[in-house]
């Protein structure tokens, strides 16, 4: 029988009937109605690059596969990061957390840089914009998005990084944060294993 | 700290590991991508293309999200999300044309 | 000796919000109660714009040829009476119960994410908002032409009246493409539409996240999930189909909104988009959206039938997986909205199969309706009536429903009446007749009386008639040729008798919901006091004071089985029938005295400004979009994002609850007041109507 007078209040429940944190489970179910975003998202892109006889260049005519090879391993290493910085928290090495959040934030903002050069290389370039046809819309549409996802991402990580300084290092509850920010990372960087294969990697012609 | 409930977390050293085989994966799709385009593999070329990338996939979402070591109910909600995204858009893609349902 | 809630309070920098009376109560409040109550009347003021709308859309119907409206006010409305019905109305509404009985339902004291969930409502409510402020600065002009010349509709569409009303909305609740979009649909009005739901979606899917976490992890001990009440199931399955389907509404939204603003061409066939895909996205959302709307209705249905039959619910478990089947499948038959599109024969045969396989679980939940009235001591209270007219009417809709189903049948029916006809029999003859069966049965849970028992009667008869008149005559209309969303008919056509008859059922149905209102507003005050359980209800809602004190359950409950109140005030004799047990008085007079009298200091969530606060950016970013190509409109955009990426940092430094101030102030209303003896109030608890 739970002791009332030390009963748990809302939102801190120690008896939850998963036995999964709260707010973890909520970004579990976040992400995976992510899923459907991301899907429709991909789909347009599919679908209207996979049509031919639009005017306009198309975006996998001037794809530079080496340079998104690259941005593609980045993305892939802050994986690792991520993962060194949770697993140095679980471990109390505030310094090592501090330190792999602060790498990993960089990584994805030199994703992001690698994002902005591609775009702007596109349009300068090669003068494709948002209306020079349907494919080229779908794909700025799908990789803005997910560059979207990533700059908020990067916002998250160098704000735990920001208060792990100020602290002098995470709590618990910024540690359950760490593990949720984490969940985020790494399914975008997944969403970007799909995009790097599906959009680049097949789409351009043989 | 967070959920205790790993005792065979991975160690560090296991996830250099890890990320050394995606990186590997990745090296190796690239590749495929160059002798597709010199050799023309045809319908392999998507074939492992997507074989790699799901694997990467699984990996991540293993090992790094961590789902190997978690409760059942959290794969579940995963999987769920992702077969019904799957599902849901192989439909549309087939209605509009873009893939083709044999039989 | 009463100890109420303590409300934490706390010194910083801006001083946290303490009070939970008056209106920073009601800004600041984090408590599901409250919020539901606020959804609940926020809907139904909706509700009431949204059948002023069809009003005048009726009016206009009356006769042919009539003038009334513009082609384009006719649009508008018709365009708008959707739109606010369907995602002002009904899913709000639905969301007030669900706020309101979830945690009540399943023992908790509240949702997983209290700030999250205020943070839901007041999204909906700038966003209900935003939307209907297109009517002030919406514009709608004339279609351009590929050659970029003006199209020659006059502005408005035509000779008639209530011209003002054509700056609005008018490409249907659909928004269905290119008609909708920039070329076809220039000026604002429909970037107000996506824009607005484009809000509104964004807090539901934040509530779907905190429901299902809500639900899977903070039921009460012994609470398992197959003795959850049908409520809690039905919201559970509706929280997946918002998390689910909303993301895709919410990529489309962007598709339109880039479209029309950024000059991407996903859906300009002059540019090589596909009006097609469009369709499909949009329904991809919009079919589990139907289910989104009837399933909390059927949830409620499930409750009060029970209750007013004496027996317990037919076929618990059957209930619950056909609801789960239906939204299963729910997800699957989309197309069926697009049998007339020029989707290929296979996509019609399989959709039309699979939108047959839906009837399965649906006749699964009326024949278990049917059964748990069937050999029931019927108690036709009010909440009992419109729980009936929900089986009898829902029935209908689905039977149309299922002539859909045959694509050729189809064919002939799409763009008439008789579609119409179908879904507000499905909507309003389920939906809002399930909803008016739990506003009367948990209104005492609510204000702690009963709303007058011959007024709901006169409601409901006057209800049904209205309703029937109103939409009965639309099959047949529908199949004499009636089409749909047009303004005006030909005389020759021979609609107008039918017509009058239509016109006249929509008055009716204004006049029983006045009579509704009244029957609220007074009941609320003068209403008799229904004391603990006056409806001698089965589940554990029920166990706590009526009006419900703010910390819901003074002790946490402990569930034994499947309808828990009602074993713990009856057993059953050798027969099997229901006879109460002799301490059954006692157990409720004692839970009532606990409920009010909680023995130890109960922690609540503080209250907050940041949730109001953080909805407050996004209608301006939304502003801002529609007029970004102006300096002012990126200036908003700037704007709304500091506002709300402040109130976010704010609220990720605030913590949940603030460390306990011993002596804190909390404010006494006049409920605080009641202390109940146990012995007076074991008589008589069960009101007779």
């Amino acid at each position: 029988m739970s002791d009332l007078a030390h009963e748990p209040a809302v939102g801190h429940p120690e008896h939850e009937s998963t036995g999964i944190e709260n707010r973890k489970l909520g970004m579990w179910v976040f992400l995976s109605s992510e899923f459907l975003f991301f899907g429709a998202l991909i789909t347009n892109y599919l679908l209207y690059s996979n049509r031919s006889g639009f005017e306009g260049i198309y975006p996998a005519e001037i794809y530079d596969i080496p340079f998104t090879s690259v941005s593609s391993f980045v993305l892939l290493m802050s994986s690792l990061t991520m993962v060194l910085a949770h697993n140095a928290l679980s471990r109390n090495d505030q310094n090592g957390a501090r330190t792999w959040l602060f790498a990993t934030a960089a990584l994805g903002a030199v994703f992001l840089g690698g994002q902005v050069f591609e775009f702007t290389e596109f349009i300068v370039e090669y003068g494709m914009t948002l209306s020079t046809n349907p494919a080229a819309s779908a794909f700025y549409v799908l990789t803005g998005f997910h560059g979207t996802h990533v700059a908020i991402g990067v916002i998250m990580l160098l704000s735990l990084w920001g208060i792990s300084r100020r602290q002098g290092g995470l709590s618990e509850k910024h540690g359950l944060n760490l593990e949720l920010v984490g969940l985020y990372w790494h399914f975008v960087d997944i969403i970007w294993i799909v995009i790097f294969t599906v959009v680049y990697l097949l789409s351009v012609p043989v | 700290m967070t959920s205790d409930q790993h005792d065979n977390h991975p160690t560090p050293a296991q996830y250099w590991k890890i990320a050394g085989f995606l990186a590997l994966l990745t090296a190796i799709e690239v590749s495929l991508f160059y002798i597709d385009h010199a050799l023309g593999l045809g319908i392999f070329n998507a074939i492992m293309l997507l074989g790699l990338s799901a694997v990467k996939f699984l990996v991540v979402v293993g090992w790094f999200m961590h789902v190997r070591y978690e409760k059942p109910v959290i794969s579940r909600f995963f999987t769920a999300g992702f077969v019904l995204a799957c599902s849901l858009y192989l439909v549309v893609l087939a209605a509009l044309g873009v893939v083709a349902i044999r039989g | 000796m009463t100890a109420t809630a303590e409300r934490p309070t706390t010194t910083t920098i801006f001083r946290r919000p303490k009070s939970t009376s008056g209106l920073w109560g009601w800004i600041t409040t984090v408590d599901h109660k409250k919020i539901g109550i606020m959804y609940g009347y926020a809907a139904f003021t909706f509700f009431i714009i949204g059948g002023v709308e069809a009003l005048l859309l009726r009016i206009q119907l009356a006769s042919a040829n009539s003038e009334f409206l513009t082609a384009g006010a006719y649009n508008a409305l018709f365009t708008m009476h959707g739109t606010t019905m369907i995602f002002l109305f009904v899913m709000p509404v639905g969301a007030a119960f669900m706020n309101y009985l979830l945690p009540l339902l399943i023992g908790a004291r509240d949702v997983a994410f209290p700030r999250l969930n205020a943070l839901s409502w007041w999204i909906f409510f700038f966003g209900g908002i935003f939307l209907y402020s297109t009517f002030i600065f919406g514009t709608s002009l004339p279609p351009i032409t590929p050659g970029g010349i003006s199209g020659n509709l006059a502005a408005g569409g035509g000779p008639g009246s209530f011209n003002f009303l054509a700056a609005s909305p008018d490409g249907g609740w659909f928004g269905y493409q290119p008609n909708a979009g920039p070329l076809y649909s220039p000026g604002t009005a429909m970037d107000y539409w996506a824009l607005g739901l484009q809000i509104l979606g964004l807090a539901s899917l934040i509530s779907s996240i905190n429901f299902i976490v809500t639900v899977f992890n903070m039921r009460a001990k012994g609470m398992r999930l197959l003795r959850m009440p049908v409520f809690a199931w039905m919201s559970t399955v509706v929280a997946f189909l918002l998390l689910f389907s909303l993301p895709i509404i919410a990529v489309a939204l962007f598709m339109v909104t880039f479209d029309r603003q950024f000059g991407t061409l996903f859906f300009e066939p002059v540019g090589g988009g596909d009006p097609i895909l469009w369709q499909h996205l949009f329904w991809l959302f919009g079919h589990p959206e139907v289910y989104i709307l009837i399933l909390p209705a059927m949830g409620i249905v499930s409750e009060v039938l029970p209750v007013f039959s004496r027996k317990p619910l037919f076929g618990y478990s059957a209930v619950i997986f056909a609801g789960a089947a239906i939204a299963f499948l729910g997800f699957g038959v989309w197309a069926h909205h697009m049998f007339a599109s020029g989707i290929t024969p296979v996509a019609q045969a399989a959709f039309g199969l699979a939108t047959m396989t839906i009837a399965i679980p649906t006749g699964i939940k009326i024949f278990n309706w049917l059964g748990t009235m069937w050999g029931g001591r019927l108690k036709l209270s009010t909440p009992m009536l419109f729980a009936a007219g929900f089986v009898a009417m829902f029935t209908i809709g689905g039977l149309s429903g299922v002539t859909h189903s045959v694509v050729p049948s189809d064919w002939q029916q799409t763009d008439t009446y008789y579609i119409v006809a179908h879904f507000h029999y499905v909507l309003f003859g389920g939906a809002v007749f399930g909803i008016f069966a739990g506003l009367y049965y948990w209104f005492p849970k609510l204000t702690g009386r009963v709303m007058n028992p011959r007024l709901g009667k006169t409601h409901f008869w006057l209800q049904f008639i209205g309703f029937n008149l109103t939409f009965a005559p639309m099959h047949w209309l529908g199949l004499q040729g009636m089409v749909r969303r047009t303004w005006k008919y030909a005389p020759e056509a021979g609609l107008e008798t039918w017509n009058v008859a239509v016109t006249i059922g929509a008055f009716i149905i204004a006049l029983s919901i006045a009579v509704f209102m009244y029957n609220w507003i007074h009941s609320r005050r003068h209403g008799e006091l229904s004391g603990l359980d006056p409806w001698d209800a089965r589940t554990i809602e029920w166990t706590t004071p009526n009006p419900t004190p703010e910390y819901n359950f003074a002790t946490p409950p402990e569930v034994t089985r499947l309808d828990h109140f009602w074993h713990l005030k009856y057993e059953e004799d050798e027969e099997g029938r229901a006879v109460r047990r002799a301490e059954a008085d006692q157990v409720i007079a004692d839970l009532e005295y606990d409920g009010l009298n909680p023995k130890h200091p109960i922690h609540l969530p503080a209250p907050s400004y940041f949730p109001i606060i953080m909805a407050m950016g996004l209608p301006l970013i939304g502003y801002g979009i529609i007029y970004h190509t102006a300096t002012w409109g990126k200036v908003l955009i700037g704007v709304g994002v500091l506002i709300s990426l402040s109130a976010l940092i704010g609220w990720a430094i605030e913590p949940l609850e603030e460390p306990m101030d011993h002596g804190p102030e909390h404010d006494v209303d006049e409920f605080d007041e009641q202390i109940i003896e146990p012995s007076e109030e074991a008589e008589e608890l069960v009101i007779d109507e």
